[in-house]
Formats: structure tokens, sequence, C-alpha cells
């Protein structure tokens, strides 16, 4: 007898070989700053810069990561298209999921090139009060957690028959209600993890104002190069086309 | 210096955390602080750190100082640069991706140079033998391995004082061991130690210990002793052969073959990562596996249909009462039976209560209620079960496992406590290979020295005295 598993890991892997693994973090925070702004701008503006942009994750080795990413919100982006396109229009319906597929592009291209240290540095760096950076690194590094913890609370519910079937779409609508079996475990582990790593973070002095910092962050030629790239594109799209 | 003057505390929706406690620990002491669950030993820990007052609210009277420090008006990150604090759960008590920043983490707050951060850096490194896993993340670490990386973050800080909350319960036993070896020098050093600890025996031949035991009511009175059972059932047989299993690239099964009877209680030893939890998994239909794995009954294979209780209990409880919680999704289910296992369970005066408030042993003892309600046909697959309980509880788990056993069923737990160990029917020790290096009754099992040599766990000198004494 052989017996599946549904486990497998979802969180973004470090794409070490990426030529953006060695940029420096403010200047993807910038990047991805920039796209942000750029989902704003009309379809066919849009459209340019989708085709620019999937080079650049081609050049960044990270088209595959950005894919695996937007492959995972496909149920989203589906219903997303077919409500817009039945209450509003066609275009309006490809531009929404257009703008949700670029913002997922970024979160890619940013998490599987930076560590959630170098996250928190680059807050740092950026003014952003010690306290805050520290909490915003942790919160995106428990995300994997989050992810492992969510896998195990569903074998355990699916141990004492009680866990919704992820893997039929239908079935898991018509069981929606058994959710709850789900994210109550879910929010107690998250916040009882949360108190963990406050009390093991005041232990070793989470809250010392004569804190120094042992990693260091230097732009380099290929930031400068990066920065001019994304500025210069930004203003082609929004005044020259 | 530790000191704590009638210190107690009452936490806002609970009832008393912590009764009135005095205590002095002086430097170079060894102070093992013990007591029954509930009896306040981590809100004491809590106090001792300064963790209470700082970041819990509730009613705190007495007071506490450390290094003549009264923590209730010194900052919190002032008593961290005097005291280290190691938690129960390493695991949860990680901050950093890579073991090096784990370490800087309290360096980094001490407000050192770079240059010191570095030095001190690679001289915990190579006095904890972490500096080949420096690159690792801490989550992929044995417990033993993480277990060790939390107290390597601490002392790097070089506290003058060490408040250790429960560390041993997540260690087999040769980790445990160096551990102890490992605080008794750091108190010879002139240093304070402050222990709380269920599994007293470890530190049994520590020289100079101190013992202080907190009171608290013994659960033992809620117990009926209750011999209802459930029908016997014809004797079965479990057969795995060739099984393989693959975990992130790592091989922790290569074509295992076992085959476990039942009627018995069967314990699964092994140091940390050897695939204890991995056997159970495999055993519940919840682990990809290769290879065969059923159930022979005469002449005729099964799919295995075990019930398994986890080592978090938090993962399955989620109803508005302990009722609801047991019977969830039972169809038509035996109540008289239910009532069995509410007195068995020591849940009768909880009937009522929100899972989400019962205490950990509770909470435990709940996951083997709702498990058991399911009536699952060829017994309990158990996960650490004495993970957190006292000795009164492990009896009474031991008792209910026993009575399972005597009707027909297979009980299988993993477990690091030995003491829990020796008494099931059979013991199976898995090696570092996951190999099975003995697979045989307890008593024989336990009097082979070669076999634990293989599993790389030394039995502890106050087991075999304890071994030694029962036996004469």
């Amino acid at each position: 007898m052989r017996i599946g598993q549904a486990g497998r890991a979802r969180q973004l892997v470090l794409v070490e070989d990426s030529p953006l693994r060695r940029a420096d973090p403010r200047t993807k925070l910038f990047i991805s700053g920039a796209i942000s702004l750029v989902v704003m701008m009309s379809l066919d503006r849009l459209a340019i810069f989708l085709g620019i942009y999937t080079i650049f994750l081609m050049w960044a080795r990270l088209l595959m990561p950005a894919v695996q990413q937007i492959w995972r919100l496909k149920w989203v982006l589906l219903i997303l298209f077919a409500v817009d396109w039945w209450l509003i229009s066609l275009d309006h319906a490809v531009i929404i999921c257009a703008r949700l597929v670029l913002l997922t592009g970024v979160f890619a291209l940013f998490f599987s090139t930076t560590t959630t240290r170098e996250l928190g540095l680059a807050l740092e760096k950026l003014w952003v009060p010690y306290r805050y950076a520290f909490s915003l690194s942790l919160a995106f590094q428990s995300l994997g957690l989050l992810d492992d913890e969510w896998r195990a609370i569903r074998e355990a519910q699916s141990s004492r028959g009680a866990n919704p079937e992820t893997s039929s779409f239908w079935r898991f609508v018509s069981r929606v209600g058994d959710l709850v079996s789900l994210t109550v475990p879910a929010i107690v582990l998250t916040t009882k993890r949360a108190w963990a790593i406050t009390e093991a973070s005041y232990a070793r002095g989470f809250d010392s104002p004569h804190r120094t910092s042992y990693h260091t962050l230097a732009f380099s030629r290929l930031d400068a190069v990066l920065m001019a790239g994304t500025v210069a594109l930004i203003i082609l799209l929004y005044w020259r086309w | 210096m530790l000191s704590a003057r009638q210190v107690s505390f009452r936490y806002p929706q609970e009832g008393q955390g912590l009764p009135p406690t005095s205590l002095d620990i002086a430097p170079g002491d060894l102070t093992l602080i013990t007591g029954p669950s509930g009896c306040g030993k981590s809100t004491l820990a809590r106090c001792l750190m300064g963790l209470i007052p700082h970041l819990y609210h509730g009613e705190l009277s007495g007071e506490v100082w450390l290094n003549g420090y009264r923590t209730s008006e010194t900052h919190m990150w002032q008593l961290a640069e005097k005291a280290g604090m190691v938690f129960q759960n390493p695991a949860a008590q990680m901050l950093a991706l890579t073991v090096e920043d784990e370490i800087i983490f309290g360096l980094e707050n001490l407000g050192l140079a770079r240059t010191e951060i570095k030095a001190r850096l690679e001289t915990v490194l190579d006095e904890f033998d972490l500096a080949r896993m420096r690159d690792r993340n801490p989550q992929t670490l044995s417990g033993g391995e993480q277990q060790k990386l939390a107290l390597a973050a601490i002392m790097a800080r070089q506290p003058e004082t060490l408040i250790l909350d429960e560390p041993l319960s997540m260690l087999d036993t040769t980790a445990a061991g160096n551990l102890i070896a490992y605080l008794e020098r750091f108190a010879a050093d002139g240093k304070a130690v402050a222990m709380f600890e269920h599994r007293r025996e470890y530190l049994d031949g520590v020289s100079g210990l101190r013992l202080l035991t907190l009171e608290g009511k013994s659960k033992a009175d809620d117990f009926q002793q209750n011999e209802r059972t459930s029908p016997s059932r014809s004797s079965f047989k479990v057969e795995i052969e060739g099984l393989c299993v693959q975990l992130g690239g790592r091989a922790v099964f290569q074509n295992l073959d076992l085959s476990i009877d039942s009627r018995q209680i069967v314990g699964v030893v092994g140091r940390n990562g050897v695939g204890k939890t991995t056997l159970l998994r495999v055993l519940s239909g919840l682990q990809r596996h290769c290879g065969i794995v059923n159930v022979v009954t005469g002449a005729r294979d099964q799919k295995p249909d075990f019930g398994m209780v986890f080592q978090n209990s938090d993962l399955q409880l989620f109803n508005a009462s302990v009722r609801d919680e047991i019977l969830y999704r039972v169809q038509k289910p035996d109540l008289a039976y239910y009532r069995w296992l509410l007195a068995a369970l020591g849940l009768e005066p909880y009937e009522n209560t929100p899972p989400l408030l019962l205490s950990e042993g509770e909470k435990k003892r709940l996951a083997l209620g709702l498990t058991l309600m399911r009536r699952p046909a060829h017994g309990l697959l158990l996960d650490e079960p004495s993970l957190g309980q006292d000795s009164i509880h492990k009896t009474i788990l031991v008792r209910m496992l026993r009575t399972l056993a005597d009707t027909g069923q297979l009980v299988i737990m993993t477990t690091h406590d030995l003491t829990l160990a020796s008494q099931a029917d059979r013991l199976i020790l898995l090696g570092p290979d996951g190999k099975v290096v003995a697979n045989g009754a307890t008593d024989v099992v336990l009097q082979d020295q070669a076999v634990w040599q293989k599993t790389g766990i030394t039995l502890p000198a106050w087991f075999l005295r304890s071994r030694h004494e029962e036996a004469h």
C-alpha cells in the first residue's frame, strides 16, 4: 500500500545565482516601489511594461519563482477576472488581473533575492526605528513557519476527520464551514509563537538603547545601474509613450 | 546573586500563577527548582528574569533582586545584561535565519564593537561545536542542536546568572547529560544557575546541587480508577517491508523491515532526528513513502487504522467545549464510553470548559480522549506523550495505555523519556541512520549496553541505578 501526502514546500527559496542577490536591498525596495507605481498606468502602457519586466525577470533568473507565485493565485485571478468581466468589462478584467500579476511578481523579485535580515537592515538604514524594522523582518521570516504550521494543522485535523479536502476545489468550497478547525489552531499557534519570540528577544536585550550593527550595507555600481534604469523606464513610460 | 522575597503573581484571566515564594541563589550555586505541573515554575522563572512584570500584566507582590537590581524597577535590557534565560521550546526562541546571526543578535544588543562581536562569535561557535553549522537555518537543526544554540546565544553575552525553564524536556538523554555537565562547569566558575525542571532524576549525582520544591495541588485525586474497557479485539500484526522515506533530500529510512504484534505498548527510542516521528507518520498514513505497510489479521491484509496523538495538542483543539471537542464528527457516539473517557482522563470537571483554557497537561489528555473516541481499529500512536507532564500525569497515561493494550490494541509511542520507555512491553531502538538496532522485550533491550551505544544514547547513571534497585 502506498500512502500519499499533501505536504510540499511553498515558501520562496533564495535564488543565490540571481544577479539581484548582489544588489543592495534598498535598491530592490526602490525597484519594488517603482513597479508598484507602474500598476496605476493604462492598459497599453502596462502591457509594454509587463513585456519589459518579463525580460528583466529572465535576466535576473527570477522568472520561475515569479511564475510559481502567480500560479498559486490562479483561483483568485480566475474569479477576479470572471467577476470583473461579467460586472464591468473585459478591459477592466484584464487590467485588474495584470496589476495583481505584476504586484505578485514584485513580491517574488524581492523575497527571492533578499533575506529577512537584509530587509530589516535596509529598513533601519532608511530610518525606520529598529523596533519596527525588526518586527517587520521577523513577520516575513515567520511566513515560512506559518506554512509549515498550516500543513501540520491540516494533518492533525485530517487524522481526526475534521479537515476540508483542499485537493478538490468544490469540496473545499462546500465544506468551508470546517475552516474553523484550521483557523482556531493557527491563531493559537501564531499567538504562542509571537509570545515566545517576544520573550526570547527581550531576554537577549532587544530593547537596549546601545545596540550596534554587525552587518553593513553598501551601494555598488550594480545598484546605480539598476536605479538609473528604473527611473529612466518610468519616465519613458509616463511621458514618452 | 538572585533573590526573591515572598514573590507571588496572578495572571489577569486565570487563578493563582505563583503562590508566595522566597529563594536565594548565590554565585556558584546550581539550584534545581522542581514541583508538579501547574505549581508556577515557569511563572517564577519569568519573575526571576524580570519578564514579569515587564512583559506580563497581572498582580505581582513581593520583590525580586538580580545582582543588586530590583527587577520591577530596572529596564529589561539591563537585566538581560546580568542574566540569561533559556526557554523550554528551543525552536520557538529562534529569531534569525542562520546559526551565526542567532548568536550575533544578542551581541549587537550589548552595544559591542564589530571586532568584539566577531571574537565572541568565534569563541562560542567553537565552544559549543556549532562552527560547522554556522550558515544553517536554526529551524532545520535537531532539538538538541537548537537547545545548544539557544544556550550558546545566551552564553556569548557572558551573563553572571543563568535561568533555564525545563531545558531538558525536548532533549534525548545524551544531549541532556551534556547540558547538565556544562551547567556544572558554569556554576563551578562562580556563576549562579536556576534550573526549573520536572525531571529531577537527571541531576542525581550533581555535586553541590541545591533543591527547591514548589508545592502544588496534586491532581491524582481528580482521576477515577474506572476499570471499564473496550471490547477485546483479535490479535493482529503490523508488517513493514522495504520502507523508504525521503525528507528534504535526506533518506530517513532505507529498506526498513519491521514486525510488531498487537496487545502491547511499544516504545520507539532514538536520538533527535533519527526518524521516530516519521515512523509514526507512516503508520498513521500522513507520510509519503515507498514500501509496504500492512496490518495482518490471520490471512487478511488491511490498511492500518491508528489514532495519532500529536506532540503539540494545540494543532487539534478548536471547539467551544471539551464535550464538543471529544464528540466532534463522531457518528452515533457511545455516551457511556464518552463519560468513561472523561473520568479516566480527569476531564470531568472541565466538560463545558473551552479547551484553550486548559493547562498543557489537560490539553494533552483531551487530545488523547478525542482520538480514543474515534475508536481507531488498531490502536494508538503517541508522539512524545510525556512532554511537559509531571510524574503523576505520566502514571495516569501509562495506566490508560495499559488498558488499551490489554484489550488487544497496539500502542506505539516515541519518547526520550527513559522512565516512560521502561514501562513499555517492547522497545524499538533507532540508530542514527534510521536502522533498527534493537527490537525486543524492554527488560532485555535495557540490559544490552552494546545496542544503546549504537544509538548514540548513553544510559545515565541515575537510570541504571534505579533499574538496579528495582531488580533487587
